[in-house]
């Protein structure tokens, strides 16, 4: 037994605090050897009653500052010691309220613990998801309009609007018209110098504030899919299915009544067909799996000859039908696109209940990778046409495919309001009262989450034509939200089949990443290193290409004294290709860092 | 720092949040739910520390745990007496380790002790035989359950006791990746 004597801090009375197991002395022994931050959290991992944990901690600080009295006989230093220990309490506890102030912004709380009551986990994911790409784009928003709208606002509040330009109501559709010349797209904005209280070059503000908004994004993106993916996605151990249906599958946040009631019952089928299933599996004979193999291979043959098609017609209506003046006929690409993007999911889920597929994880893969195809091709095709047509026929071209993204995100908008309705209202009503056999609809969380990462990937290609289409993107999301939550309680049933949300979840973000940022961010790359800004409008008006601003910038360096060192960074730094080798490495070093931190042990 | 509040003393607060995942603000905001519970018995000032503990039936009670099958059980672990009567320690700690905050670890040491009904310290087949009937309201067949427990012990039994200890629990759930979302509840 070891007693130490102190003073307890909350009643000001001397107590003997006893320590009395050497398990607890050998605990405390190992905590006191960490960082504060690491011993509060080893603290709040102690699988212990919380009296024990409060004991625990009130032995550590007075164990810890014994130590330091027992250390250190000068005053000096103790003084110092309890200064310092003030500083980092008063530290933490600003850290606390910091997170605390937070909360109070947190958007939807109650109506997430709502949904997440009633339907489980795997739907709440989709709204979680929502809210996380609303953020982003609300960062975006307020860059763009920080930097770059309000400097050329206060310069100069009226747009140049040619005198024979009117507002019609049709440009909240279009776009084009009276939209063209305002702020709203590139060619608005000018490409001096600003000078009043400071001098402020519209130039490199437009071009940094877009380049370090699409880093940051970046490596939100990674921080986010490094986190995720530690936490969540472990390779499943298929031998252990029973067990975990049993043990860790029941979602202890459904409070709904009758949501409870469903999911017992779910789970009483679940566990009768396991005990048959196993029965049944040994009864698949050769000729059997070939013709399972055949039927897979003919609709992936079906679902790849869909989305080339889709990606050629596209192509060609545009290639015919690009009009400027006929304001009403543009709107005919981005209605073809958005039909394509709701029809040919709901074909895709329609083949998806025709194959057979050894688990349902299986199945859900099959028809996310089919929708990436078909969504990453035509983003593929319409950037292609602009890049390679737009950009050589038009004279301000950074504004007509801004008018094309723009009309893209309205016209996708108006689709998916009305994808909630083919989807999960006439589902519902098929399925009550038409045929009864099909029942309620489920939530399809992956259809939807795909349609979520198709329309941030238009707003991320749109920020560098239009700096302000992320306004718009906040304001679809906030009305899809309630949309799809109206839509969810009305139409819908709790899942079935307890999917794996938690891995789920890791995907989309892989996914958002992966291929729709990185192709996003390779675009505008592309924009900016290789074709040619148009000479009448915009910021970057009459230079070689978009980057180049930044070799203009060096040269108006070079006769300022004291700024050596930008110059000296930009020369061996950014225009060395060693640089990129180093932040690839680093990348991937942090990644593997946080796949590698030690867990904490319990118990 | 932030608003004045009379509940707690700044190091009560701190010792709060510094054992649990709780900010502050949630910490007053569940202390007020666990008064809604019984606004008699819990006074507005535990600056003296009253043992104040409400029973099972108050706890159970709540819209979070009302429905939930296991309610007892979580109540029962995370009580200090063992029969389901909560102080507010008891109270903000249950809440703190079913939050989305509380590491693996730490879920899965709690999970098993809820699932062993008898706290004997393993999960044997009459406490899963208990687990499967609360979770499919006890509508399987005594065969089904008794087929059911066996291969869950198969399968998840490393150590051939027939029974599972803590370690063949955490080695399941090493493997099941939705265990942080599942065993999560929302307050």
């Amino acid at each position: 037994m070891v007693f130490v004597t102190c003073k307890d801090t909350v009643t000001g009375r001397a107590c003997c605090v006893v320590l009395c197991t050497t398990e607890e002395q050998n605990l405390v022994k190992e905590l006191v050897g960490l960082s504060t931050r690491d011993r509060i959290r080893a603290i709040r991992g102690l699988s212990m009653s919380f009296k024990e944990k409060k004991h625990i901690r009130l032995v550590l600080s007075h164990y810890v500052s014994l130590i330091i009295k027992q250390y250190n006989t000068n005053n000096q230093v103790l003084i110092q010691w309890s200064c310092f220990k003030l500083f980092s309490q008063s530290f933490r506890r600003c850290g606390y309220s910091i997170k605390s102030a937070r909360q109070t912004l947190k958007l939807w709380q109650s109506i997430m613990k709502e949904i997440g009551g009633r339907f489980g986990t795997s739907v709440l994911s989709y709204f979680v998801f929502l809210k996380w790409l609303l953020m982003f784009n609300i960062f975006s928003f307020l860059v763009n309009f920080g930097f770059i709208t309000i400097p050329l606002l206060v310069y100069d509040p009226s747009p140049n609007i040619p005198p024979n330009v009117s507002f019609t109501g049709l440009e909240m559709l279009t776009g084009a018209g009276y939209f063209t010349y305002t702020i709203m797209y590139y060619g608005g904005y000018s490409n001096e110098t600003l000078v009043g209280l400071v001098k402020y070059d519209m130039k490199l503000a437009y071009f940094f504030t877009i380049a370090v908004y699409m880093v940051l994004c970046g490596i939100a993106l990674i921080f986010s899919m490094a986190s995720s993916f530690k936490k969540n996605y472990v390779l499943a151990d298929p031998t252990s299915n029973s067990a975990w249906q049993l043990l860790s599958s029941w979602d202890f946040s459904i409070t709904n009544e009758r949501a409870v009631r469903q999911r017992k019952n779910n789970l009483r089928v679940q566990i009768q067909e396991s005990l048959s299933d196993k029965a049944q599996r040994q009864l698949l004979t050769l000729s059997e799996k070939l013709k399972h193999l055949g039927v897979y291979l003919g609709f992936w043959l079906l679902s790849t000859s869909l989305v080339v098609g889709c990606g050629v017609s596209i192509y060609y209506l545009y290639a015919a039908n690009w009009s400027l003046l006929q304001e009403a006929e543009t709107l005919l690409v981005p209605f073809v696109v958005s039909l394509m993007n709701l029809v040919v999911p709901l074909l895709y889920s329609l083949f998806n209940k025709f194959e057979h597929y050894s688990s349902h994880r299986r199945q859900i893969y099959a028809l996310v990778v089919r929708n990436i195809l078909l969504k990453m091709s035509i983003l593929a095709v319409l950037c292609y046409y602009w890049m390679n047509v737009v950009a050589k026929k038009f004279s301000c071209w950074e504004s007509v495919v801004g008018q094309a993204l723009y009309r893209l995100v309205i016209v996708d908008f108006l689709f998916l309001m009305l994808g909630s309705f083919f989807g999960e209202f006439l589902s519902n009503v098929i399925g009550t009262r038409l045929i009864p056999r099909l029942g309620v609809p489920e939530f399809d969380v992956a259809r939807n989450v795909l349609e979520l990462i198709y329309a941030q990937s238009l707003a991320w290609i749109g920020i560098y034509f239009s700096p302000l289409l992320p306004a718009i993107q906040i304001l679809k999301l906030f009305i899809l939200f309630y949309l799809k939550k109206v839509s969810l309680t009305q139409n819908c049933q709790p899942p079935r089949r307890t999917a794996r949300a938690a891995q789920m979840q890791t995907i989309f973000i892989a996914l958002l990443f992966f291929p729709f940022f990185v192709g996003s961010l390779s675009i505008v790359a592309y924009t900016a290193w290789r074709l040619t800004p148009s000479e009448q409008c915009g910021p970057f008006r009459g230079l070689n290409s978009t980057f180049s601003v930044v070799g203009v910038w060096m040269d108006d360096l070079h006769e300022i004294p004291g700024s050596q060192w930008v110059i000296w960074i930009y020369e061996n730094i950014i225009k060395s290709e060693i640089f990129y080798f180093l932040m690839t490495l680093i990348i991937i070093d942090t990644y593997i860092a946080i796949e590698n931190k030690p867990f904490m042990n319990c118990g | 720092m932030g608003n004045k509040q009379t509940i707690f003393t700044a190091q009560q607060l701190d010792a709060y949040q510094d054992c649990t995942y709780f900010t502050r603000k949630e910490i007053l905001r569940l202390f007020y739910r666990y008064r809604d519970l019984a606004p008699q018995l819990v006074p507005l000032d535990y600056t003296n520390q009253p043992d104040v503990k409400l029973p099972y039936e108050l706890i159970g009670s709540m819209p979070e745990l009302k429905d939930n099958p296991f309610r007892q059980r979580i109540a029962e672990v995370f009580s200090e007496d063992g029969e389901g009567n909560m102080t507010l320690d008891d109270f903000l700690d249950m809440f703190s380790v079913l939050s989305e905050m509380a590491p693996r670890d730490l879920k899965a040491y709690y999970a098993f002790k809820i699932y062993d009904f008898n706290n004997d310290d393993f999960i044997c087949k009459s406490d899963l035989e208990k687990t499967l009937n609360k979770l499919t309201r006890n509508e399987l067949t005594e065969d089904e359950v008794r087929m059911v427990c066996e291969k869950v012990i198969d399968e998840a039994d490393l150590d051939n006791d027939g029974r599972l200890s803590l370690e063949d629990f955490q080695h399941m759930i090493v493997r099941a990746p939705d265990f942080l979302s599942t065993f999560h509840i929302r307050i």
